[in-house]
């Protein structure tokens, strides 16, 4: 065999799954449809009038982004969208549920601070996430685009994050989290894009100085420790989030915002000792802030004694009704529409999983957390495949960041750490996160087409030199 | 960097395991634990969307339904039903939408079906389609005895009291009755604003109706109280037997110059007469003397071994009945020789008389009191049934048997303080046997004296059901007067209904 036979072989060209996305798809809309119906039925026994226009532009939303993956990504991970498009759906019927509640002659509670057009809103969010998707996919052709933005998106980032902080109380802070920018009868959350913008600045600024920040300092215990030096960054990204905790009041966001860094530093480096070091600041941070700052303490004696004394009905009222009705729900759940989740107190946001676990029962909330799963690892296994470091590193710290939000937000519900205030991803009520997690499935998109798409061809066959198109 | 990445990807797939891990020991192995957590409002909200389980009483042989849940018309809703409204009410307590009492509450998890050992039966309901259902609660109470109770208390004259009969082998109660007392029809109506007026209603009448004066307040027990005196003297071998005599003055002066007096300052015997006498006669002085030489921790550590001085649950929570070891002085004997004979700091409950009786009607064993004699699934598969245990040996059997011939004599002999009210049961082939008690009462003793009576029909081979019975009538006055007949009546009641 002579390497002239070898080359002559026909190269074989990788699937482009374009197909299986929209079976899946599908199959997601169709769960969107018939639980949409059974909140209807379980209510009040009639399929919900508004069922038909919100699930077609639901449905019209996705299967534009299908169209627009199958034209700027045509070799994308074909999981993605439908895992996306089934958590969006469903939490789309949960709010329905949520608002219809005691309304519209429905059995139950009002849950009084939905307004009566939130399903419509949400719907609205997921097409204008979906808008977002495309642009992403349209406007940056590789990831490495983005790199060029380093320093302009970590600025935008650090300004997104403090604008609530420099606000006045009533233009930024709803129920004591003083996180949002308030324009009228809008309402958004900076943080959920900062996260963004600032995933693209670490992963820039890291892979710039990558080789640096892995020299080793002195080694101590086994483990090699970075020059004194080199602990600047680490050392402001954790000032930083100890500020948004301070002056936010948002335990959630800056665990994110810390942990998403010293992962990506991790990644970069891969120096174990940053991990460490990471964690111990993190603990000392806690610890400060738990002695200094009444909140943070509640919020520990909340986790560990939920049932004591009169914290039922005081401090832990929330998470008590929380987990009464994860456990009201049981194995298979009381069926959509015939819980009782307005019980608890702001379950359409930060609560909005403890809603599924009573509804659809333990079955039905570890679907979710599965479905949560799934995209975190095709995230991560984009981030294995794909060659170019920039992108390689922003996907892998945003597919950590996700699995993290999950962690922090359904374990904060269920008890398993104490809780803090994070949306839950695709299924809060609200604009911001989700447009802010379409964005993040459209770098998913974007990166996962690089990783399996068919490597550079050469455009010239003229012996050892080769041209390579560059994106 | 792939390592790295395979590493955080460890660390994701952790974080989810955990996640996994801990959604299923909420909803899975603790969802019953916070099913129960009082105050769950869901439960709470739900419970009238099925049936509760029923409870009946089952003391006489047969079933006799004493609380439902009956389906309201036109909803899909249920409501708790007492068919006979008041009489059992000091036992079913009320199920109202806003909380419980009485076996409603002791029982609910079982009745409202949300126990863990009714986990596997909602399990089975859930995959055939069935609805939920409660479990049913059957009671040791016996129909004959708790409505003869209940008319006797309603016949006594409007006075505060309390009754409670108990099968002296077992433990198991047969009646449980208070006066005045609460019809709980009038508080099972689905809409709250009903049972808030009713509520209040109830709670703002001065007799106070919600009280169960059976097992929730304690009275002085008086002369009643020479049963564990004379039990502490014979166990102590200060007396030797029945026939040993005592010292009884007319007057007796104590160590701080106070004097204690019979009953109307009469004349005990010749001033030494055999215990038995001073038992049946009811002399203060004999048994005053008697504690006040055997000291107050002595008589104390008595008491303890017929059940009190500490809480009990049958499983309705029974209030202490005491003789406290408070304050200081406690063992000054001036004061003992008036705890011997049930007054300065004593205070029983109807159940502890009771409980007196029926420790010596069972040879000195204490069986402890209880109500539930079994749980039936909703398939009518027994889930917990009661066996009898015995709460302490309060005397020895001798001891026992001397106490009884005294308390025999109290109702037989022509002078016992009972004989013309307890005695002629006699005739209807009933041999009671009972103690009297008389107590002062209120500053300077200027409250109507309390009624107290004791007694028991022992168990003997050929002869009518053992039972034992306290009373306590709250300013009743002689204690065989106003207290033996009611529980004459009940005893009559229950060998009328036990007659083979």
């Amino acid at each position: 065999m002579s390497l002239a036979a070898e080359v002559s072989q026909p190269v074989p060209m990788p699937q482009n799954r374009r197909r299986s996305e929209l079976i899946m798809l599908l199959f997601a809309l169709v769960i969107t449809f018939f639980a949409y119906a059974s909140v209807g039925l379980g209510l009040k026994g009639a399929v919900p009038p508004g069922l038909p226009v919100d699930l077609i532009v639901f449905a019209v939303a996705m299967l534009a982004a299908h169209l627009a993956i199958r034209r700027y990504a045509p070799y994308a991970d074909p999981l993605i969208l439908p895992l996306a498009a089934l958590l969006n759906g469903l939490g789309i019927v949960m709010i329905y549920r949520l608002q219809e509640s005691g309304r519209n002659g429905n059995p139950g509670l009002q849950v009084t601070v939905m307004s009566t057009s939130a399903t419509s809103f949400q719907v609205m969010y997921a097409a204008i996430g979906v808008l977002c998707l495309v642009a992403v996919l349209v406007l940056i052709s590789e990831a490495r685009v983005l790199q060029r933005y380093t320093y302009t998106l970590g600025a935008v980032g650090l300004v997104l994050l403090a604008i609530p902080a420099l606000l006045p109380d009533s233009l930024s802070s709803v129920n004591g989290a003083k996180v949002w920018i308030i324009v009228g009868r809008f309402s958004i959350q900076p943080g959920e894009f900062a996260r963004l913008a600032l995933a693209v600045f670490f992963a820039g600024y890291l892979v710039a100085k990558r080789d640096v920040l892995s020299l080793a300092g002195r080694r101590f215990l086994g483990i090699d420790l970075p020059r004194a030096r080199d602990l600047g960054p680490v050392l402001i990204a954790w000032a930083a989030s100890l500020l948004i905790l301070i002056f936010e009041t948002d335990i959630g966001t800056a665990a994110l915002f810390f942990g998403m860094f010293v992962v990506m530093l991790y990644l970069a480096t891969q120096r174990t000792s940053w991990l460490l070091i990471g964690v111990l600041l993190f603990l000392f941070g806690t610890f400060i802030t738990a002695n200094l700052s009444s909140h943070v303490m509640e919020r520990f004696t909340v986790w560990l004694h939920p049932f004591a004394g009169s914290n039922p009905t005081g401090i832990a009222y929330q998470p008590v009704q929380a987990l009464e009705g994860m456990a009201f729900g049981g194995l298979f759940g009381t069926g959509l529409g015939q819980g009782q989740p307005y019980h608890t107190p702001l379950v359409q946001s930060d609560f909005i999983i403890s809603a599924f676990g009573e509804e659809l029962g333990l079955v039905g909330l570890m679907a979710l957390l599965i479905v949560f799963g799934l995209l975190v690892q095709r995230g991560l296994r984009a981030a294995l495949a794909v060659k170019d470091p920039f992108a390689k590193l922003l996907i892998g710290g945003l597919s950590f960041v996700l699995a993290l939000q999950v962690f922090v937000i359904v374990g904060g519900v269920s008890g398993l750490i104490p809780l803090t205030g994070v949306t839950t991803p695709f299924l809060s009520e609200g604009g911001s996160s989700l447009v802010a997690s379409w964005i993040l499935v459209g770098l998913l998109i974007r990166v996962s087409d690089s990783a399996r798409g068919p490597a550079p061809q050469p455009i010239q066959d003229e012996g050892m030199t080769q041209v390579v198109r560059a994106a | 960097m792939n390592r790295a990445i395979l590493r955080i990807s460890l660390a994701c797939l952790a974080m989810f395991v955990l996640l996994l891990l801990n959604v299923n020991y909420v909803q899975a192995f603790e969802s019953s634990k916070l099913a129960g957590e009082p105050g769950n409002i869901r439960v709470f909200d739900q419970q009238f969307t099925y049936q509760r389980g029923s409870i009946i009483a089952n003391g006489d042989g047969t079933d006799l339904k004493i609380a439902e849940s009956r389906p309201v018309k036109g909803t899909d809703t249920y409501r708790r039903y007492y068919p006979f409204g008041k009489v059992y009410a000091p036992v079913t307590g009320y199920n109202t939408i806003y909380g419980n009492s009485g076996i409603e509450e002791a029982e609910n998890s079982l009745l409202a079906g949300t126990s863990p050992k009714l986990t596997v039966h909602n399990f089975t309901a859930l995959l055939t389609g069935k609805q939920k259902q409660g479990a049913t609660v059957e009671l040791t109470i016996s129909p004959a005895a708790q409505q003869a109770a209940y008319q006797a208390l309603l016949n006594d004259g409007g006075h505060q009291a309390g009754v409670v009969a108990l099968n002296p082998t077992t433990g198991a109660v047969l009646a449980l009755a208070s006066d005045p007392t609460f019809n709980p029809n009038e508080l099972t109506s689905l809409n709250g604003s009903t049972v808030d007026r009713n509520d209040k209603q109830l709670l703002s009448e001065p007799s106070q109706p919600l009280l169960n004066r059976a097992i929730s307040v304690t009275f002085p027990p008086g002369s009643s109280f020479k049963i564990v005196t004379s039990s502490a003297a014979f166990t102590k071998g200060l007396v030797k037997n029945t026939a040993s005599t005592v010292y009884a003055p007319t007057v007796l002066t104590l160590p701080n110059g106070n004097h204690l007096i019979n009953d109307g300052g009469e004349v005990c015997g010749n001033g030494r007469p055999q215990i038995i006498q001073a038992f049946w006669m009811s002399c203060n002085t004999a048994f005053g003397n008697l504690g006040k030489v055997m000291g107050a921790p002595y008589l104390r550590s008595t008491s303890s071994r017929f059940g009190m001085n500490a809480p009990l649950s049958i499983p309705l929570p029974v209030v202490p009945s005491v003789m406290p070891n408070k304050p200081k002085y406690w063992t000054d004997p001036s004061l003992t020789a008036f705890s011997a004979i049930g007054q300065f700091n004593d205070e029983v409950t109807p159940m502890q008389e009771a409980m007196f009786s029926a420790a010596i009607a069972n040879s000195g064993r204490l069986m402890k009191p209880y109500l539930v004699q079994q749980v039936l699934g909703p398939g009518l598969s027994s889930i917990e049934s009661a066996t009898p245990t015995t709460l302490s040996q309060a005397v020895s059997p001798t001891v026992a048997g001397y106490v009884k011939s005294m308390m025999y004599q109290v109702t037989h002999n022509p002078g016992g303080t009972a004989a013309l009210t307890a005695g002629p049961a006699q005739a209807d082939g009933i041999n009671i046997y009972g103690k009297t008690g008389t107590a002062q009462n209120g500053v300077d003793n200027g409250n109507l004296d309390d009624a107290v009576f004791t007694c028991f029909v022992p168990a003997q081979p050929g002869a009518p059901a053992p039972i034992a019975v306290g009373v306590m009538v709250k300013g009743g006055g002689f204690g065989a007067d106003a207290a033996a007949p009611i529980a004459v009546a009940v005893i009559k009641a229950y060998e009328h209904a036990h007659d083979t």
